[in-house]
């Protein structure tokens, strides 16, 4: 089955084919389209969490803000529901790989400081130099805003791969010490194993989190910019 | 209309064809069917209100009643705890780490489905029944201003039915001040010519009284005259 610690993570095959595609794509077959006016209860419910999410989310943003709106709510939906399809026994998480978190950090975070050089470039330039600074500082502090600009992309892409890749190592962990333990002493098996429904828990969470932490991110960089 | 076409080809290049190519686009339409089938969407049979049922969450009740037949009540629990056994046993199944996430994790979700589902459910009737008692309201607010409107139409033209009252007894007031003016001025004609008769006949009764008086001081003079004489 798994032979180390890090099998589940590779990309996964099936019988020499590639399905990591088809692994990604299925969590849109999970929201079904609201077709009519009224639907049925899943579809109503998610009808429900996403405008409330949108509008929470999108509040804060100008016209011009606002027309991302698509972008990062299907965004906050995919991330949310690969991260919580992962915690299923024997499920593949595509956003532990960081090839494709930074296959979607990238370009949105270029999209918004591209928008942002051209449309209003003087005052996304000012934003290099924090207001207030003493004259002999601004040197050192234009390189240090500029470096703190371009790592973005890559404290997005890392930040959500090494969550949840830790989630996961982390689940897998302590299952095996649960397992290893009940041979040795029930009694610190069964404690093992609810620090494990806790860890459960804090996934579930975690999952959700992650998701939310991106896609506010992606926003924030937006606001700056638009 | 490019049956149209190829017909007037086909008689164009085959002149015994002529009489076919006239015949041919009504032929063609002819042939093909409107609206005679039974539609295959419509009517669409009503859905089952509920869902088919299952035991164990996961289970479909036929599943249990397949076995029934030839191994009664228990058939199926056998079947399936055998079978369960059996990976175990023979480590097709293997108990790993992973067994152990996922007990905990589908121990959860079997917690909180049993424990939230009915609430989440309610939640989303409630929902769609504010959208629907929103339309409601809208739909009956219409109706009661259209039916407002009708009743309010109605009493107009009751009220319509109604004005001759009001004109009759315009009329019948106006006849009665014609009438009183009418007597008003009769009466002062006869006040005025009464006036001047009565003057008439002071006039006279005066002078008959002065005539009198002045005869009886022509009277009483004389015989005064003649007694003292």
């Amino acid at each position: 089955m798994n032979e180390n610690l890090f099998t589940s993570f590779t990309s996964p095959t099936m019988m020499g084919l590639p399905i990591v595609t088809l692994i990604i794509l299925f969590p849109s077959m999970l929201f079904p389209s609201p077709g009519r006016l009224i639907n049925n209860r899943l579809t109503s419910i998610q009808q429900w969490l996403i405008q409330l999410t949108s509008k929470q989310m999108m509040l804060i943003h100008n016209h011009k803000g606002q027309t991302w709106t698509l972008m990062l709510m299907s965004l906050i939906m995919f991330i949310g529901s690969t991260n919580l399809l992962g915690l299923l026994p024997h499920s593949f998480t595509p956003t532990t790989q960081l090839s494709m978190n930074l296959g979607m950090a990238i370009p949105l975070w270029a999209g918004t400081v591209a928008m942002g050089l051209r449309t209003k470039t003087k005052a996304s330039l000012a934003h290099f130099l924090p207001q207030g600074t003493p004259f002999p500082l601004i040197p050192m502090l234009v390189i240090i805003e500029s470096i703190s600009l371009l790592i973005q992309p890559m404290a997005l892409a890392v930040r959500l791969t090494a969550n949840i890749t830790a989630g996961h190592l982390l689940i897998h962990l302590i299952g095996g010490a649960t397992l290893a333990l009940i041979n040795i002493s029930a009694i610190t098996a069964l404690i093992t194993f609810i620090i494990l429904t806790l860890l459960t828990v804090l996934e579930f969470a975690v999952a959700l989190i992650q998701a939310y932490v991106f896609t506010l991110l992606v926003s924030l960089y937006l606001h700056d910019n638009t | 209309m490019l049956s149209r076409l190829f017909f007037s080809a086909a008689a164009a290049a085959a002149p015994c064809l002529k009489n076919a190519a006239l015949l041919g686009p009504g032929v063609l339409q002819a042939t093909r069917i409107f609206h005679t089938g039974q539609p295959s969407l419509a009517p669409v049979p009503p859905l089952p209100e509920h869902g088919g049922k299952v035991r164990l969450g996961l289970i479909p009740e036929e599943f249990f009643q397949f076995l029934y037949p030839k191994t009664g009540a228990t058939g199926r629990y056998v079947l399936d705890i055998g079978l369960v056994l059996y990976f175990l046993s023979k480590e097709i199944y293997v108990i790993t780490a992973e067994t152990f996430s996922a007990i905990s994790t589908i121990g959860l979700l079997i917690y909180v489905v049993k424990k939230y589902g009915a609430s989440i459910g309610e939640f989303a009737d409630k929902l769609n029944e504010q959208k629907i008692a929103q339309l409601e309201e809208v739909k009956q607010a219409s109706i009661k201003q259209i039916q407002d409107a009708i009743d309010m139409e109605k009493s107009q033209q009751a009220l319509v039915h109604k004005r001759h009252y009001l004109f009759d007894v315009q009329r019948n007031n106006i006849a009665m001040a014609l009438e009183l003016t009418y007597w008003e001025w009769l009466h002062r004609g006869y006040k005025e010519v009464k006036n001047r008769l009565d003057y008439h006949i002071s006039v006279q009764n005066m002078m008959r009284r002065k005539e009198q008086e002045h005869m009886i001081n022509w009277v009483e003079k004389h015989v005064v005259q003649s007694i003292s004489a």
